[in-house]
């Protein structure tokens, strides 16, 4: 059983309220924040409010929806009405948004637990959770360890168990990533299925929100909860349908492509443990196709070249006049503005924008960005032709483990690299899930990653719903927080 | 090529700040990004035509009147304010 | 040297749609500052826009009122430059792929200036400088634009002048915006240049901005051709500027800046999708069109035999020419309803702002009714301006003033009675008429119509009395 049915069982028997459960949570918090540094907003009054709500709605024999009374956590690029949101910036510090993200909408109304908002890099620009105003999240397998970015915050509080479950953004591997670093499950769903209205914008034509969960029904759940059409995001489609009913069918049959690009460059412990993923669902009936997938190999330089580029533009409002940080000493508005942009970005950040600002420029558009634009079709077609052979694509979700702290920020190029196995889905907007599929030789959990078409949420959660039942031992519990 | 100019030219356009003293490690690291970039430039010209991802079109609002947010709310965020506006004083 | 001028328009016009561009504030003029905002068009961050329908609607009925082409597929871009007064430090407009493509303003010489595009997009906030500080407002941040951009085709102060007229007058006609230039509601930016006359080449050119009246327009672009013309004739250069109009002063000056790097990066708008708009659609939009004013002009000319000049003031605003159409409905003759329009009337609407308005107190209808008693023969054209007037003082119709007496011919008893009495009471001018005198005969006929109080035919009276007296 996942940990929200866990929950659901545990409140409606009333083994427990959901205020004392929600007391431990924020124990826990309390207790570990310190050296996961996962939260970097806990919000333990309203929780509480929420938390005896929901009691008195069992109290008096009301029936309680399955994501109601559970405590969770929101990345800090989600928009909470009243609740400060500030993208782990500077530049964003004591701004307290006057409307809520349409996913929180959703999850609020159904009495949703928000314990608080946790950790993520810059305005998601990184992969380690260290660009982060506030200092890295940490991992719960190895303190020492990044806990993967940018839902740092997010991977690191659910893999620690001081929240049952939580939503991160994607927009190059931003879910998947720490999820695989953290031993945990991340699904980013395809582009338009959950409204972007209220996240932070860092790349709006590749960002989507998604789940970051313990267990694969977990994230079916959560997603069947947000998948709804969004009539302030002119992007959203909304998913029809459920993946929940379909995520115990049988999978024999079921063609499960290994694009041989994938594997280049990955480091052996984790081909490795991506094989035997491989073998494991042979053993279960399905097969497994090998294909070449030459596009892959501009999708990084594509992807850089696209979220820069946007970024460069949703950033410039970042001026110090309407909300957010201000410089204290200036002469006139542009000197205002720089200054404020100067020292409330970080340095990633920066960086991204002038390359952003760069491939947009004149003499360049046509070179970079309108290549890229290019490529990005190319790509698409590529992945289409792709599921003519086969249903999901297999592949590692990052080339490595988790690292050491402080290793990413040295070389941005090599950081860079971290992304190749997650930016392809962005760039073709396809949905994809990260499910621990072992260890290395260090502890450190291996995460791979379900390709699926279009809107095919339903078949790549079944896939790793059946990997999991078949590959339990890979999903661990860490020493941290909350023991249900 | 990427030259102290153009570092300097697009940090204008980013309303950013460079140092002068960071310039030219700052134009060395950019031009090692954009030699990574540059990698697209391999790629066979293709002419695929990219819209946007699910190829949509004509969504559309209704031009029907929303109730506006009071003036105060809007303001609530802002560093400075007066008589209702947003305010950037000059200072210095 | 003789130079010419040659200059080019880009005209924003506010569109008159309830709501803004992106979201359901109102576009309403005026309200305390930052009233008509919410998030998405402060640019609060995580905010998305959403396209209003009638904004590409009124795009469209603009492009088709000057003969453009409506682009099966549009799309939004963002032009990107950091200003206070811009909340997302990007525009969304269109450069890639605008609404509509070409087409021409016709002007009355025959010649036409050719249109480039119609984009739509949206306006920037207000600011406002006080003693260096700067207040921002974004009441009016968001609310919908269309910038039509002309091909550098004018060559005069006058043709610039009936370009903008007319660019007013077909907006104003298919109620896509009030083109009020004072309130901003119409802005133009002029590009301007000037050549040897005879000359293909185009010259550098500067962009003038900042003019609030059509008059400032003109005055703006006569300095700013006197002023490139001296300076190359001093044997100086023309340098590609933006220049501000002051109409105090009657100058222009530069408003570069060092801060001010042009480069707007355009790039297609992640948030927004694509515009398809279909060819039944254009049809359905050209078909609920009213007829132009040019057209219009052209079918009284020609149909209704109106004199030109007479046709260009009846069309030149919306309502005076639906007035017209109405009050025309089966009469014989339209130059009757057009002389009644544009002289009594006229004389009763004397401002331009009236006349637009043509609030009139006496109803289309009404003098449609007048003009067909006249039509019948039934009253005489002196008694329907006498009740014309009348008309206009009371709001009433013509009935009220005219009794059944008044209206139809005499019958012949009647007439024969009323010449036997002019003859015989009217000895002396018998007498002269006898004598050779044929005006005598004008003073009987008077007697005739005074005593049938107008209704007597005067001709058939005359030639009555004739025979009476042999």
């Amino acid at each position: 059983m996942g940990t929200i049915a866990k929950i659901h069982e545990m409140l409606v028997s009333k083994q427990c309220s959901c205020a004392e459960l929600t007391k431990s949570y924020l124990d826990e918090i309390e207790k570990s924040n310190g050296e996961l540094n996962a939260y970097v907003n806990v919000t333990g009054d309203e929780a509480l409010k929420t938390a005896e709500k929901v009691d008195k709605k069992i109290a008096s024999g009301e029936e309680i929806g399955m994501l109601e009374g559970v405590p969770m956590t929101l990345k800090d690029n989600l928009s909470t009405k009243g609740v400060e949101t500030t993208c782990c910036s500077k530049i964003l510090t004591g701004y307290k948004p006057i409307y809520n993200a349409t996913v929180w909408d959703i999850l609020q109304s159904q009495n949703s637990v928000m314990l608080g908002k946790t950790n993520m890099d810059e305005f998601a620009m990184g992969s380690s959770c260290e660009t982060s105003y506030f200092g890295g999240a940490t991992n719960p397998f190895n303190t020492k360890h990044v806990s993967g970015g940018s839902s740092g915050g997010v991977a690191s509080a659910v893999g620690a168990n001081i929240a049952a479950y939580g939503l991160g953004s994607d927009t190059g591997g931003s879910i998947r990533q720490p999820a695989s670093f953290c031993g945990i499950v991340g699904l980013k769903p395809t582009y338009g299925s959950v409204s972007r209205y209220g996240l932070i914008a860092y790349a709006s034509s590749l960002d989507q929100i998604g789940p970051i969960t313990k267990s694969v029904e977990d994230a079916s759940i959560v997603f069947d909860a947000i998948s709804k059409y969004d009539d302030k995001d002119s992007t959203s489609k909304g998913f029809s349908g459920d993946t929940y009913s379909s995520l115990n069918n049988d999978i024999k049959g079921m063609k499960i492509g290994i694009a041989r690009e994938y594997l280049d460059g990955v480091r052996d412990d984790v081909k490795e443990a991506v094989l035997n993923a491989a073998e494991v669902y042979k053993s279960l009936g399905a097969e497994i196709v090998y294909f070449d997938l030459p596009a892959l190999k501009f999708a990084l330089p594509v992807y850089y070249i696209i979220a820069c580029a946007e970024a460069s533009s949703n950033l410039g409002r970042y001026d110090g006049i309407r909300y957010g940080y201000k410089t204290e000493h200036y002469n006139g508005t542009h000197d205002m503005i720089c200054r404020t942009r100067s020292e409330g970005f970080g340095e990633e950040v920066k960086r991204r924008i002038l390359l952003g600002t760069y491939v947009l420029s004149a003499g360049y558009y046509d070179a970079y960005y309108k290549k890229a634009q290019n490529l990005r079709g190319t790509i698409v077609k590529a992945f289409n032709e792709a599921f003519t052979h086969c249903d999901v694509i297999l592949a590692p979700t990052v080339p490595m483990t988790a690292f050491e702290m402080g290793r990413a920020v040295s070389d941005p190029i090599e950081t860079y690299l971290t992304d190749i196995c997650t930016v392809p889905v962005n760039i073709a907007g396809l949905p994809g899930v990260s499910v621990p599929c072992g260890f290395n030789a260090k502890g450190m959990p291996i995460g791979m990653q379900l390709i699926g078409k279009s809107f095919g949420e339903a078949e790549i959660l079944n896939a790793a719903y059946k990997y999991q039942q078949a590959a339990g031992e890979n999903f661990k519990d860490t020493k941290w927080g909350v023991k249900l | 090529m990427v030259t102290r100019e153009d570092v300097e030219n697009i940090a204008l356009l980013s309303k950013l700040f460079v140092p002068e003293e960071e310039l030219d490690s700052l134009t060395q690291s950019m031009q090692e990004i954009i030699d990574f970039a540059d990698e697209i430039n391999k790629a066979p010209s293709s002419d695929e035509a990219f819209d946007n991802i699910n190829n949509l079109s004509n969504v559309f609002r209704e031009d029907e009147v929303v109730e506006s947010y009071n003036s105060e709310e809007i303001l609530k965020n802002a560093p400075e304010q007066a008589e209702n506006h947003f305010l950037v004083r000059n200072r210095e | 040297m003789k130079y010419e001028l040659v200059a080019g328009f880009e005209t924003h016009i506010e569109l008159a749609t309830k709501t803004k561009i992106f979201c359901g504030c109102t576009t309403q003029f005026g309200g305390e500052p930052n009233t008509h905002c919410c998030p998405v068009c402060i640019g609060l961050p995580g905010t998305l826009p959403k396209l209003n329908r009638q904004v590409v609607r009124y795009g469209i009925m603009a492009g088709l009122a000057t003969h453009g082409e409506i682009a099966e597929i549009s799309k939004m871009d963002r032009k990107n430059y950091c200003y206070p007064d811009l909340s997302k430090a990007y525009q969304i407009s269109q450069l890639y792929a605008p609404l509509t493509i070409g087409g021409y303003v016709e002007l009355s010489s025959g010649k036409k200036i050719r249109l480039h595009h119609i984009h739509i997009e949206e306006d920037a906030g207000k600011l406002i400088h006080q003693h260096g500080d700067t207040y921002v407002d974004y009441n009016r941040g968001g609310v919908p634009l269309i910038e039509i951009v002309s091909e550098p085709d004018i060559r005069s102060i006058d043709e610039a002048r009936e370009y903008v007229e007319k660019l007013q007058q077909v907006m104003r006609y298919i109620g896509i915006s009030d083109c009020k230039m004072q309130e901003g509601s119409m802005r133009c930016d002029v590009n301007i240049s000037v050549r040897p006359a005879g000359s293909e080449k185009l010259g550098t050119r500067t962009e003038i901005k900042n003019m609030n009246s059509i008059n400032n327009i003109c005055k703006a672009m006569e300095y700013e051709f006197e002023r490139q013309v001296d300076l190359i004739e001093s044997g100086g250069q023309v340098v590609q500027e933006t220049l501000r109009y002051d109409d105090a002063t009657n100058t222009t000056s530069s408003m570069r800046s060092k801060e001010d790097a042009h480069d707007y990066r355009y790039f297609r708008d992640p948030d927004l999708v694509t515009i398809h708009v279909t060819k039944d659609e254009v049809e359905e939009i050209k078909a609920s069109l009213p007829e132009l004013p040019t057209e219009k002009c052209k079918r009284y000319v020609d149909e209704l035999s109106i004199p030109e000049k007479d046709a260009q003031l009846l069309t030149k605003y919306r309502n005076i020419s639906e007035y017209f159409d109405k009050a025309c409905k089966g009469v014989k003759s339209p130059k009757t309803v057009s002389n009644f329009i544009i002289g009594q009337i006229f004389s009763r609407v004397e401002t331009e702002s009236d006349k637009e308005i043509f609030d009139v107190a006496v109803s289309p209808e009404q003098l449609n009714e007048l003009v067909k008693l006249l039509d019948s023969g039934k009253i005489r054209n002196n008694l329907a301006k006498a009740t014309l007037e009348k008309m206009l003082d009371s709001g009433k119709g013509a009935l009220e003033f005219i009794s059944e007496s008044d209206m139809g011919g005499l019958d012949e008893n009647a007439m024969l009675e009323l010449c036997r009495q002019a003859v015989e009471s009217n000895a002396k001018a018998v007498e002269d008429y006898k004598n050779g005198k044929e005006k005598a005969i004008k003073a009987l006929v008077g007697f005739v119509m005074k005593n049938s109080r107008g209704k007597a035919d005067a001709a058939a009276a005359e030639a009555k009395i004739k025979d009476l007296i042999g």
